[in-house]
């Protein structure tokens, strides 16, 4: 496969974008291994089993600057294993990546990197302010540089309060809020992250989301991984599908869903019983109660006739036209991907 | 080097924070202030007996803190995939390992620190409570009185007193008669387990903390028998090698007693050759131990980066 080259493209608003991370064939196979260390071809292994799985296959992707980019997929669908890649977590069988023009494991990439894993566990006998430090310190800050900035991000991710704390009495959301305070520690231009808002309530993922897009604000770039789709495409930029290790579609979220109407959602309530029951034959689907009814037709002229039907004592409760959501497009392409 | 000292400070926080570091440290203080019991069990060579006694504990709590709080630290990172943070980091594999490897044998040596000085206060504390003192605080008093409740109390406190001193001006280097000779031989067991506490790194870096503690315990008991196993070796040898077995018995045990350490180096002087007469060479034994001790520590360290250095991390 010929590797693209680093690319810098115009946007609609004249800015140039570079690419900041790309994947060039990028493969890993997992196999059961106990020792499992790697220099090129020399393979250190201590394998009870011949068994192998292919986590990630040939995985061509670039990431824009200042865009959100989202790589979703079922679990195990390989969006881990590439985040960990990048991150030299894990190395891979083939294939290579760049992050910033650089090579993997180059320092100066890293120093503008920023990574929460997935359900983050962090050292419990920390304080929330020690940890920050302690991260800080790993970059190389200088004492007060980062309990400026550790102190900084506590506020900015709602801690304020319980940076004396010990991890250990944190709460799964607070875990990941500082998570995210320890990808930030270094300013960094691309945000890396994997599944920030999986096992949080609503209110602590709208929390995360309104940070995502505040990092947009300021210029970063940010790279995750989620299975949450409505969250996702809220947010993105762009997003990528992954499927049983391979990507399965990449694009600008108005380009992969059809721009057109699919159906038409008419809930009203006092609707004659016979216009129901004329429906109950046209429609899509009727899902009738004691009082309220919904309607849900393909076409206009059918959400027309309804819509025109509803008078004398009927009233509208809503009406929404339906647009191709990503779940829908993604379980198309899931489908598409299981079947062929 | 900051980043390895960040790594190393934090490890050190981890085992202080950590329950099990002072369920061992009090024990070791609890036998080390009892040592002086055994004066009341022995008939000859009290003080031998005691120092032994006393070098002893020092030594093994050492070895238990090195295994139980070491074992676990490498380990716990990659389990709870802390890892996963540090290596994002602009950091390298190998700043991590010194990193960990440093923290915990800062921790070990305060420990060894902590236990020495209880040590040295129960040494005093002997001399100072002995009969022969007891015997002087009588002969200060005045002709048929008897020594008073208060006044036996403020006797003991002054022992207190003067044994603190004393274990705190020894501890520094400035030996006092009573324990000239154990400031080098706390320090030849610090050097030990500088070893020991390399090998827990390194065994921490590949398997589970049971395995490592199960390893390390071995490297010790092996490291602490390799003269013997050398000997064996001569008793096989004397004896013919004749059969099969006997030729995989020699070669193995030599290869065996080749590859381990041999911790005899820092050991063998400790109790009776440090207390032997004439005393031993203290400075070319200790150049010895040092320059021993940093190349194989050094060693395995290196080993346990190449293990740490490529390594996935599930």
């Amino acid at each position: 496969m010929p590797a693209p080259s680093r690319r810098a493209k115009l946007t609609e608003t004249g800015r140039t974008m570079a690419t900041v991370v790309q994947t060039i064939g990028l493969t890993k196979i997992y196999t059961l291994d106990f020792l499992d260390v790697e220099y090129g071809r020399i393979k250190l292994r201590l394998r009870p089993s011949r068994r192998q799985r292919v986590a990630l296959k040939d995985l061509d992707l670039a990431v824009e600057e200042g865009e959100i980019f989202g790589l979703l997929g079922p679990n195990g669908a390989g969006k881990t294993t590439t985040l960990k890649l990048l991150m030299e977590i894990i190395f891979p069988t083939r294939g290579s990546a760049k992050i910033l023009g650089r090579p993997l494991g180059d320092k100066w990439a890293k120093s503008c990197l920023g990574f929460l894993p997935e359900n983050p566990y962090f050292y419990d006998y920390l304080t929330g302010r020690e940890f920050l430090r302690y991260y800080g310190q790993l970059y190389g800050l200088g004492r007060r540089e980062r309990t400026r900035r550790a102190d900084a991000l506590l506020e900015r991710v709602g801690l304020h309060g319980a940076e004396h704390l010990p991890l250990k009495g944190y709460s799964k959301g607070m875990l990941q809020r500082i998570g995210l305070a320890q990808a930030l520690i270094n300013d960094p231009r691309i945000v890396i992250l994997d599944e920030p808002q999986s096992g949080l309530d609503p209110l602590g993922r709208k929390e995360i989301r309104d940070i995502i897009l505040q990092l947009r604000e300021e210029g970063k770039t940010v790279f995750f991984s989620s299975h949450i789709l409505s969250d996702a495409e809220m947010l993105c930029d762009r997003v990528g599908i992954l499927y049983g290790g391979e990507l399965r579609a990449v694009g600008k979220l108005s380009e992969l869903l059809s721009a057109r109407i699919r159906e038409y959602e008419i809930v009203a309530r006092g609707l004659p019983e016979a216009v129901v029951r004329e429906w109950q034959g046209r429609a899509d689907r009727v899902l009738a109660d004691k009082d309220s009814v919904m309607i849900i037709v393909r076409t206009e002229t059918d959400a027309r006739e309804i819509l025109s039907k509803i008078s004398n004592g009927a009233t509208l409760v809503s009406f929404n036209p339906r647009r191709e959501t990503l779940e829908e497009y993604f379980i198309a392409q899931v489908r598409g991907g299981a079947n062929g | 080097m900051g980043k390895v000292w960040a790594i190393a400070v934090n490890t050190f926080r981890e085992a202080v924070r950590n329950r099990i570091l002072y369920i061992l440290l009090i024990f070791a203080i609890v036998l080390l202030l009892f040592s002086g019991a055994v004066r009341e069990l022995t008939f000859s060579a009290q003080d031998k007996v005691i120092k032994s006694l006393g070098l002893g504990a020092i030594s093994i709590f050492g070895l238990l803190i090195a295994v139980f709080v070491g074992i676990g630290l490498v380990y716990n990172e990659l389990d709870k995939k802390t890892i996963y943070t540090i290596v994002s980091k602009p950091i390298d594999r190998w700043q991590f390992i010194l990193g960990k490897y440093f923290g915990l044998l800062l921790t070990i040596y305060v420990n060894i620190a902590i236990m020495a000085l209880f040590f040295y206060f129960a040494l005093y504390w002997q001399t100072y409570t002995s009969e022969a003192a007891l015997d002087r605080a009588y002969a200060a008093l005045p002709a048929g009185e008897s020594l008073s409740w208060l006044s036996y109390l403020g006797f003991l406190g002054m022992a207190v007193l003067k044994s603190s001193a004393q274990a705190v001006k020894t501890f520094f280097f400035m030996p006092g008669a009573v324990t000239a000779d154990l400031p080098p031989v706390v320090l030849m067991t610090a050097l030990e387990l500088a070893i020991i506490t390399a090998f827990a790194v390194l065994y921490s870096s590949f398997s589970t903390p049971t395995l490592s503690a199960i390893l390390t315990v071995f490297t010790f008991v092996i490291g602490r028998t390799n003269e013997d196993i050398i000997r064996y070796t001569w008793v096989i040898e004397r004896n013919g090698l004749d059969s099969t077995m006997d030729v995989v018995k020699y070669h193995g045990a030599q290869c065996v007693a080749h590859v381990a350490p041999n911790l005899k180096i820092f050991f063998s002087n400790t109790a009776y050759q440090a207390l032997s007469d004439p005393p031993v060479q203290y400075d070319r034994w200790m150049a010895y131990g040092v320059v021993y001790a940093l190349a194989y520590s050094g060693m395995i360290l290196v080993l346990a980066v190449l293990v740490f250095r490529r390594r996935n991390f599930k």
